[in-house]
């Protein structure tokens, strides 16, 4: 495995301005890292290097934006998630292939010869589609690969009942394979779709990539419920960067593409046991276009280091969160959204949830609830979080609207403590 | 020999560093930096005072209201106009909004506007009245004859705009009004809102009815455009929206408007922008003209040559540098979008210039054909920015266009 390691540095040494002048400016050279430890010694690249040096300093030399295969894509915002970047249609197949792999529900997805039908009904990246505005036809919105990206609101709570009917009747149109979503997304769309009863249905059997954000247990149980068991939903790990970085499989457990990428769980710049949290730093391997080496993802991650009864031998990681999403209580702890929304759990009587805490440490968790929500859920949910969120302050809100990041993400835990104090 | 100060050092947030590189802001045409002088004007009001205008007669709401007039004051002498001409909204277009539903006109009236308006010269008088548009030739200079023969339709309105944001050209604005003097009655509304930033404008020697223009363009914060009336034409405009503060008597049934420029101001002002704008208009003041014009020829000449010295880019306005301000609007080629240049110029080299139709979509679709790319220099470039955002695209349009062979 180290080999490819090796030969992907020489390669992004001699290609790339970057990460020559990265080694440079830290005196290595590619022979100097022979081992995993050697490794270790180059300072890890950040989103904030390839965003500067995009493409002109990251892009190997040889190709250009327009070479053959290269798919290319931003996405807005104005931290750490802005990105340009651009992407090898096949690295990214292989990726997506290496990681469903751990699912065989999603087998049939892949037969020789065909390509599935993809439709992306997720938060809004109007960098690479005409998606948020409602003067976009189906053609104006099909990605070069044939994804039909659907139209949503920056503010999903604040979709527009047409919008949504777009969604359903365009859903029927194009008879996708593949659903690729946030969940809390499809979520919306489940509870439009009882509304107005409609339902989601395909000639082909479809399937459900779930990616974006943390899928929450509420979110998930009102996919399943509105699309049934027929239909195969697994969890994404991933960035738009890289593609696939890990895949969900059919016992529910998460695991870790570490066949077209080396990875490496890192925290205070060591490696982590297994068991322990630690930020996932990615180098790709054989990427001929971007190569990446000790790309700090700003994703965390606990690599568990038992062997799962699905008989995959990708390794099994429990998703953690990004940093800025984390909650720091006072006596030192820290609570990950994973964390949350196991506390939170499945509860059917809720719609939606965020838990923000501010700048002074407190926490706000804000929840939906459905017609069926009684004084019981409320109380017993109320006790929980306020074990787990422990000497902070904490208080639950019942409302009727929930915002959207700026981005069009939901996420269902954020810290603005942690998101001011993170550089 | 270099005497010439630097004006950036003036603006703080040229001082900021994003992804560890310096920031060159050439969006200038959309909106300007701040001074530290204006930042300090509305910082000091919210520090020391933070009270109301015109609402009584204790101490800190006596001093607002000095400060508030004063600004006034500061910003129709920078115009040549009395200080009761000078209407204070929140931008251009409000200004324009207000003209052209204040003046009443009837369904038939006549507009004649010119097709490189904004859209806020446009849209306005389109809900009012039927819009004939002056048509320009491929480098954007208005075509005379097609003006002169929609002045024949006797138009009750002419609205203009003394330069354009989409190609930089500064019309003829002193002979077209003596023409519309000479074969018609209309009332001439002139937007100045790329003009004024940056040469001065005297409204009387100008002759014209109405004139708006937005402080954030020069210097000065979000939230401030004026209208200037004559003071005849102000009295006759019907104000936009009613309330407080434009109001000197109110019964169970009616009321008394106040008079000219407090019945067009109703509710509370932004306040500490106004003071902020006086601010930025005493900087730009206090700049020798001479020595700013020459350096706006210099910009303007690095931006329009740098693109006839290119093939892959073409320039949307004329290809001299007179009568034209220091912006380039560039058509890319075929297949290049103009969005993801913009976003690498800035994300990867720190050039901050915009892209899209620039609120000008009939122009910039009639000489563009699409999205273009605009760069606008200010005070505080240099012609050093300016190459090296044209080197900058070259390498950016060596990776993105088709491959050279
Ligand atoms: C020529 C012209 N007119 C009007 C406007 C509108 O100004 P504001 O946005 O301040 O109303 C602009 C701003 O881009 C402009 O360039
Ligand atoms: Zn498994």
């Amino acid at each position: 495995m180290f080999d490819a390691v090796r030969e992907e540095i020489a390669y992004a040494f001699d290609r790339t301005v970057f990460f020559r002048n990265h080694m440079e400016a830290n005196a290595l050279r590619p022979e100097d890292i022979r081992s995993a430890e050697d490794f270790q010694r180059i300072p890890p690249t950040s989103k904030s290097h390839y965003r500067r040096n995009f493409p002109a300093g990251v892009l190997a030399k040889g190709y250009t934006l327009n070479s053959p295969h290269v798919m290319r894509f931003q996405s807005s915002g104005t931290s750490g998630d802005r990105l340009n970047s651009a992407i090898l249609a096949y690295d990214l197949t292989r990726r997506q292939a290496t990681a469903l792999g751990v699912n065989p529900r999603f087998n049939e997805l892949w037969r020789p010869g065909t390509r599935p039908r993809i439709c992306r009904f997720a938060p809004p990246n109007c960098s690479d589609v005409e998606c948020a505005t409602g003067f976009s036809s189906m053609a104006d919105r099909t990605l070069p690969d044939g994804t039909l990206v659907l139209t949503v609101a920056h503010d999903l709570l604040a979709t527009p009942e047409w919008q949504v009917v777009k969604a359903f009747d365009e859903i029927e149109a194009y008879q996708p394979d593949l659903l690729v979503v946030d969940s809390t997304h499809l979520a919306f769309l489940a509870r439009w779709g009882r509304r107005l009863g409609r339902t989601i249905t395909s000639p082909s059997k479809l399937h459900v990539v779930s990616g974006y954000t943390l899928m929450t247990r509420v979110a998930r149980r009102q996919v399943e419920d509105f699309l049934g068991d027929a239909v195969p939903i697994g969890d994404m790990i991933g960035m738009s960067e890289l593609g696939y970085l890990g895949f969900e499989c059919h016992l529910g457990n998460r695991h870790i593409n570490n066949k077209d990428f080396y990875v490496e769980f890192v925290r205070d710049g060591k490696p982590v046991a297994d068991g322990e949290m630690g930020e996932l730093y990615i180098t790709t391997l054989d990427d001929g276009l971007v190569p990446r080496i000790r790309y700090a993802t700003g994703d965390h991650f606990t690599p568990l280091g038992d062997t799962c009864g699905c008989g995959t031998e990708l390794p099994r990681v429990r998703i953690e969160g990004r940093a800025t999403h984390m909650v720091r209580l006072l006596d030192g702890r820290v609570v990950t959204p994973g964390e949350v929304d196991a506390v939170v759990g499945d509860a059917p009587w809720m719609d939606l949830y965020k838990l923000e805490q501010d700048p002074t440490g407190a926490c706000t968790f804000r929840y939906i609830a459905n017609l069926t929500a009684r004084d019981d859920d409320v109380t017993a949910l109320e006790k929980r979080l306020t074990e787990l969120l422990g000497p902070n302050p904490s208080r639950v809100e019942a409302v009727d609207y929930i915002a959207c990041e700026r981005s069009g993400k939901f996420q269902s835990c954020v810290s603005r403590l942690a998101a001011e104090e993170t550089p | 020999m270099n005497t010439q100060h630097s004006y950036r050092d003036d603006f703080p947030a040229l001082r900021r560093e994003i992804d560890g590189q310096p920031i060159s802001y050439l969006d200038n045409a959309a909106t300007t930096l701040k001074p530290q002088s204006v930042i300090d004007a509305i910082t000091d009001y919210y520090t020391n005072n933070g009270s109301n205008i015109h609402r009584g007669k204790h101490r800190l709401s006596e001093e607002a209201s000095d400060a508030y007039e004063a600004s006034r004051v500061v910003l129709a002498n920078h115009i040549g106009a009395a200080a009761n001409e000078l209407v204070m909204l929140r931008n251009t277009t409000e200004a324009l909004n207000l003209v052209a539903s204040g003046l009443d006109l009837g369904p038939d009236a006549r507009v004649v506007g010119c097709v490189d308006a904004h859209h806020s010269q446009l849209l306005p008088w389109r809900r009012v009245g039927h819009l004939d548009l002056t048509t320009v030739d491929p480098h954007g200079r208005i075509d005379r004859d097609h003006f002169r023969s929609l002045l024949r339709k006797q138009p009750k309105v002419v609205a203009l705009a003394y330069c354009s944001n989409v190609t930089g050209v500064i019309h003829p604005v002193r002979e077209l009004i003596a023409e519309v003097r000479a074969t018609c009655d209309a009332t001439i509304v002139l937007d100045a809102a790329q003009y004024l930033p940056h040469q001065r404008v005297n409204v009387r020697e100008l002759d014209v009815d109405f004139m708006a223009f937005s402080l954030h363009k020069m210097l000065g914060p979000t939230g401030i455009g004026c209208l200037y009336g004559r003071s005849e034409a102000l009295m006759g405009l019907r104000p936009l929206a009613v309330g407080g503060g434009m109001v000197d008597w109110v019964d169970m049934d009616s009321s008394v408007e106040r008079r000219i420029p407090y019945k067009f101001e109703a509710g509370t002002p932004a306040i500490a922008s106004v003071i902020g704008s006086a601010a930025a208009i005493r900087y730009l003041e206090a700049l020798d003209p001479v020595q700013r014009h020459r350096h706006d020829m210099d910009l303007c000449e690095a931006l329009v040559s740098g693109a006839l010295a290119r093939s892959d880019v073409s320039l949307i306005g004329p290809p001299e540098v007179t009568d034209r301000i220091a912006l380039a609007t560039l058509r890319l080629d075929k297949g290049i979008p103009a969005g993801e240049v913009a976003r690498l110029l800035s994300d990867s080299y720190g050039f901050m210039a915009r892209s899209g139709h620039m609120c000008a979509q009939p122009l910039v679709t009639q000489l563009a054909g699409g999205e273009t790319l605009r760069v606008s220099a200010y005070i505080y470039n240099e012609v050093s920015e300016i190459e090296g955002l044209y080197k900058a695209l070259d390498e950016l349009l060596g990776l993105m266009g088709p491959a050279h062979s």
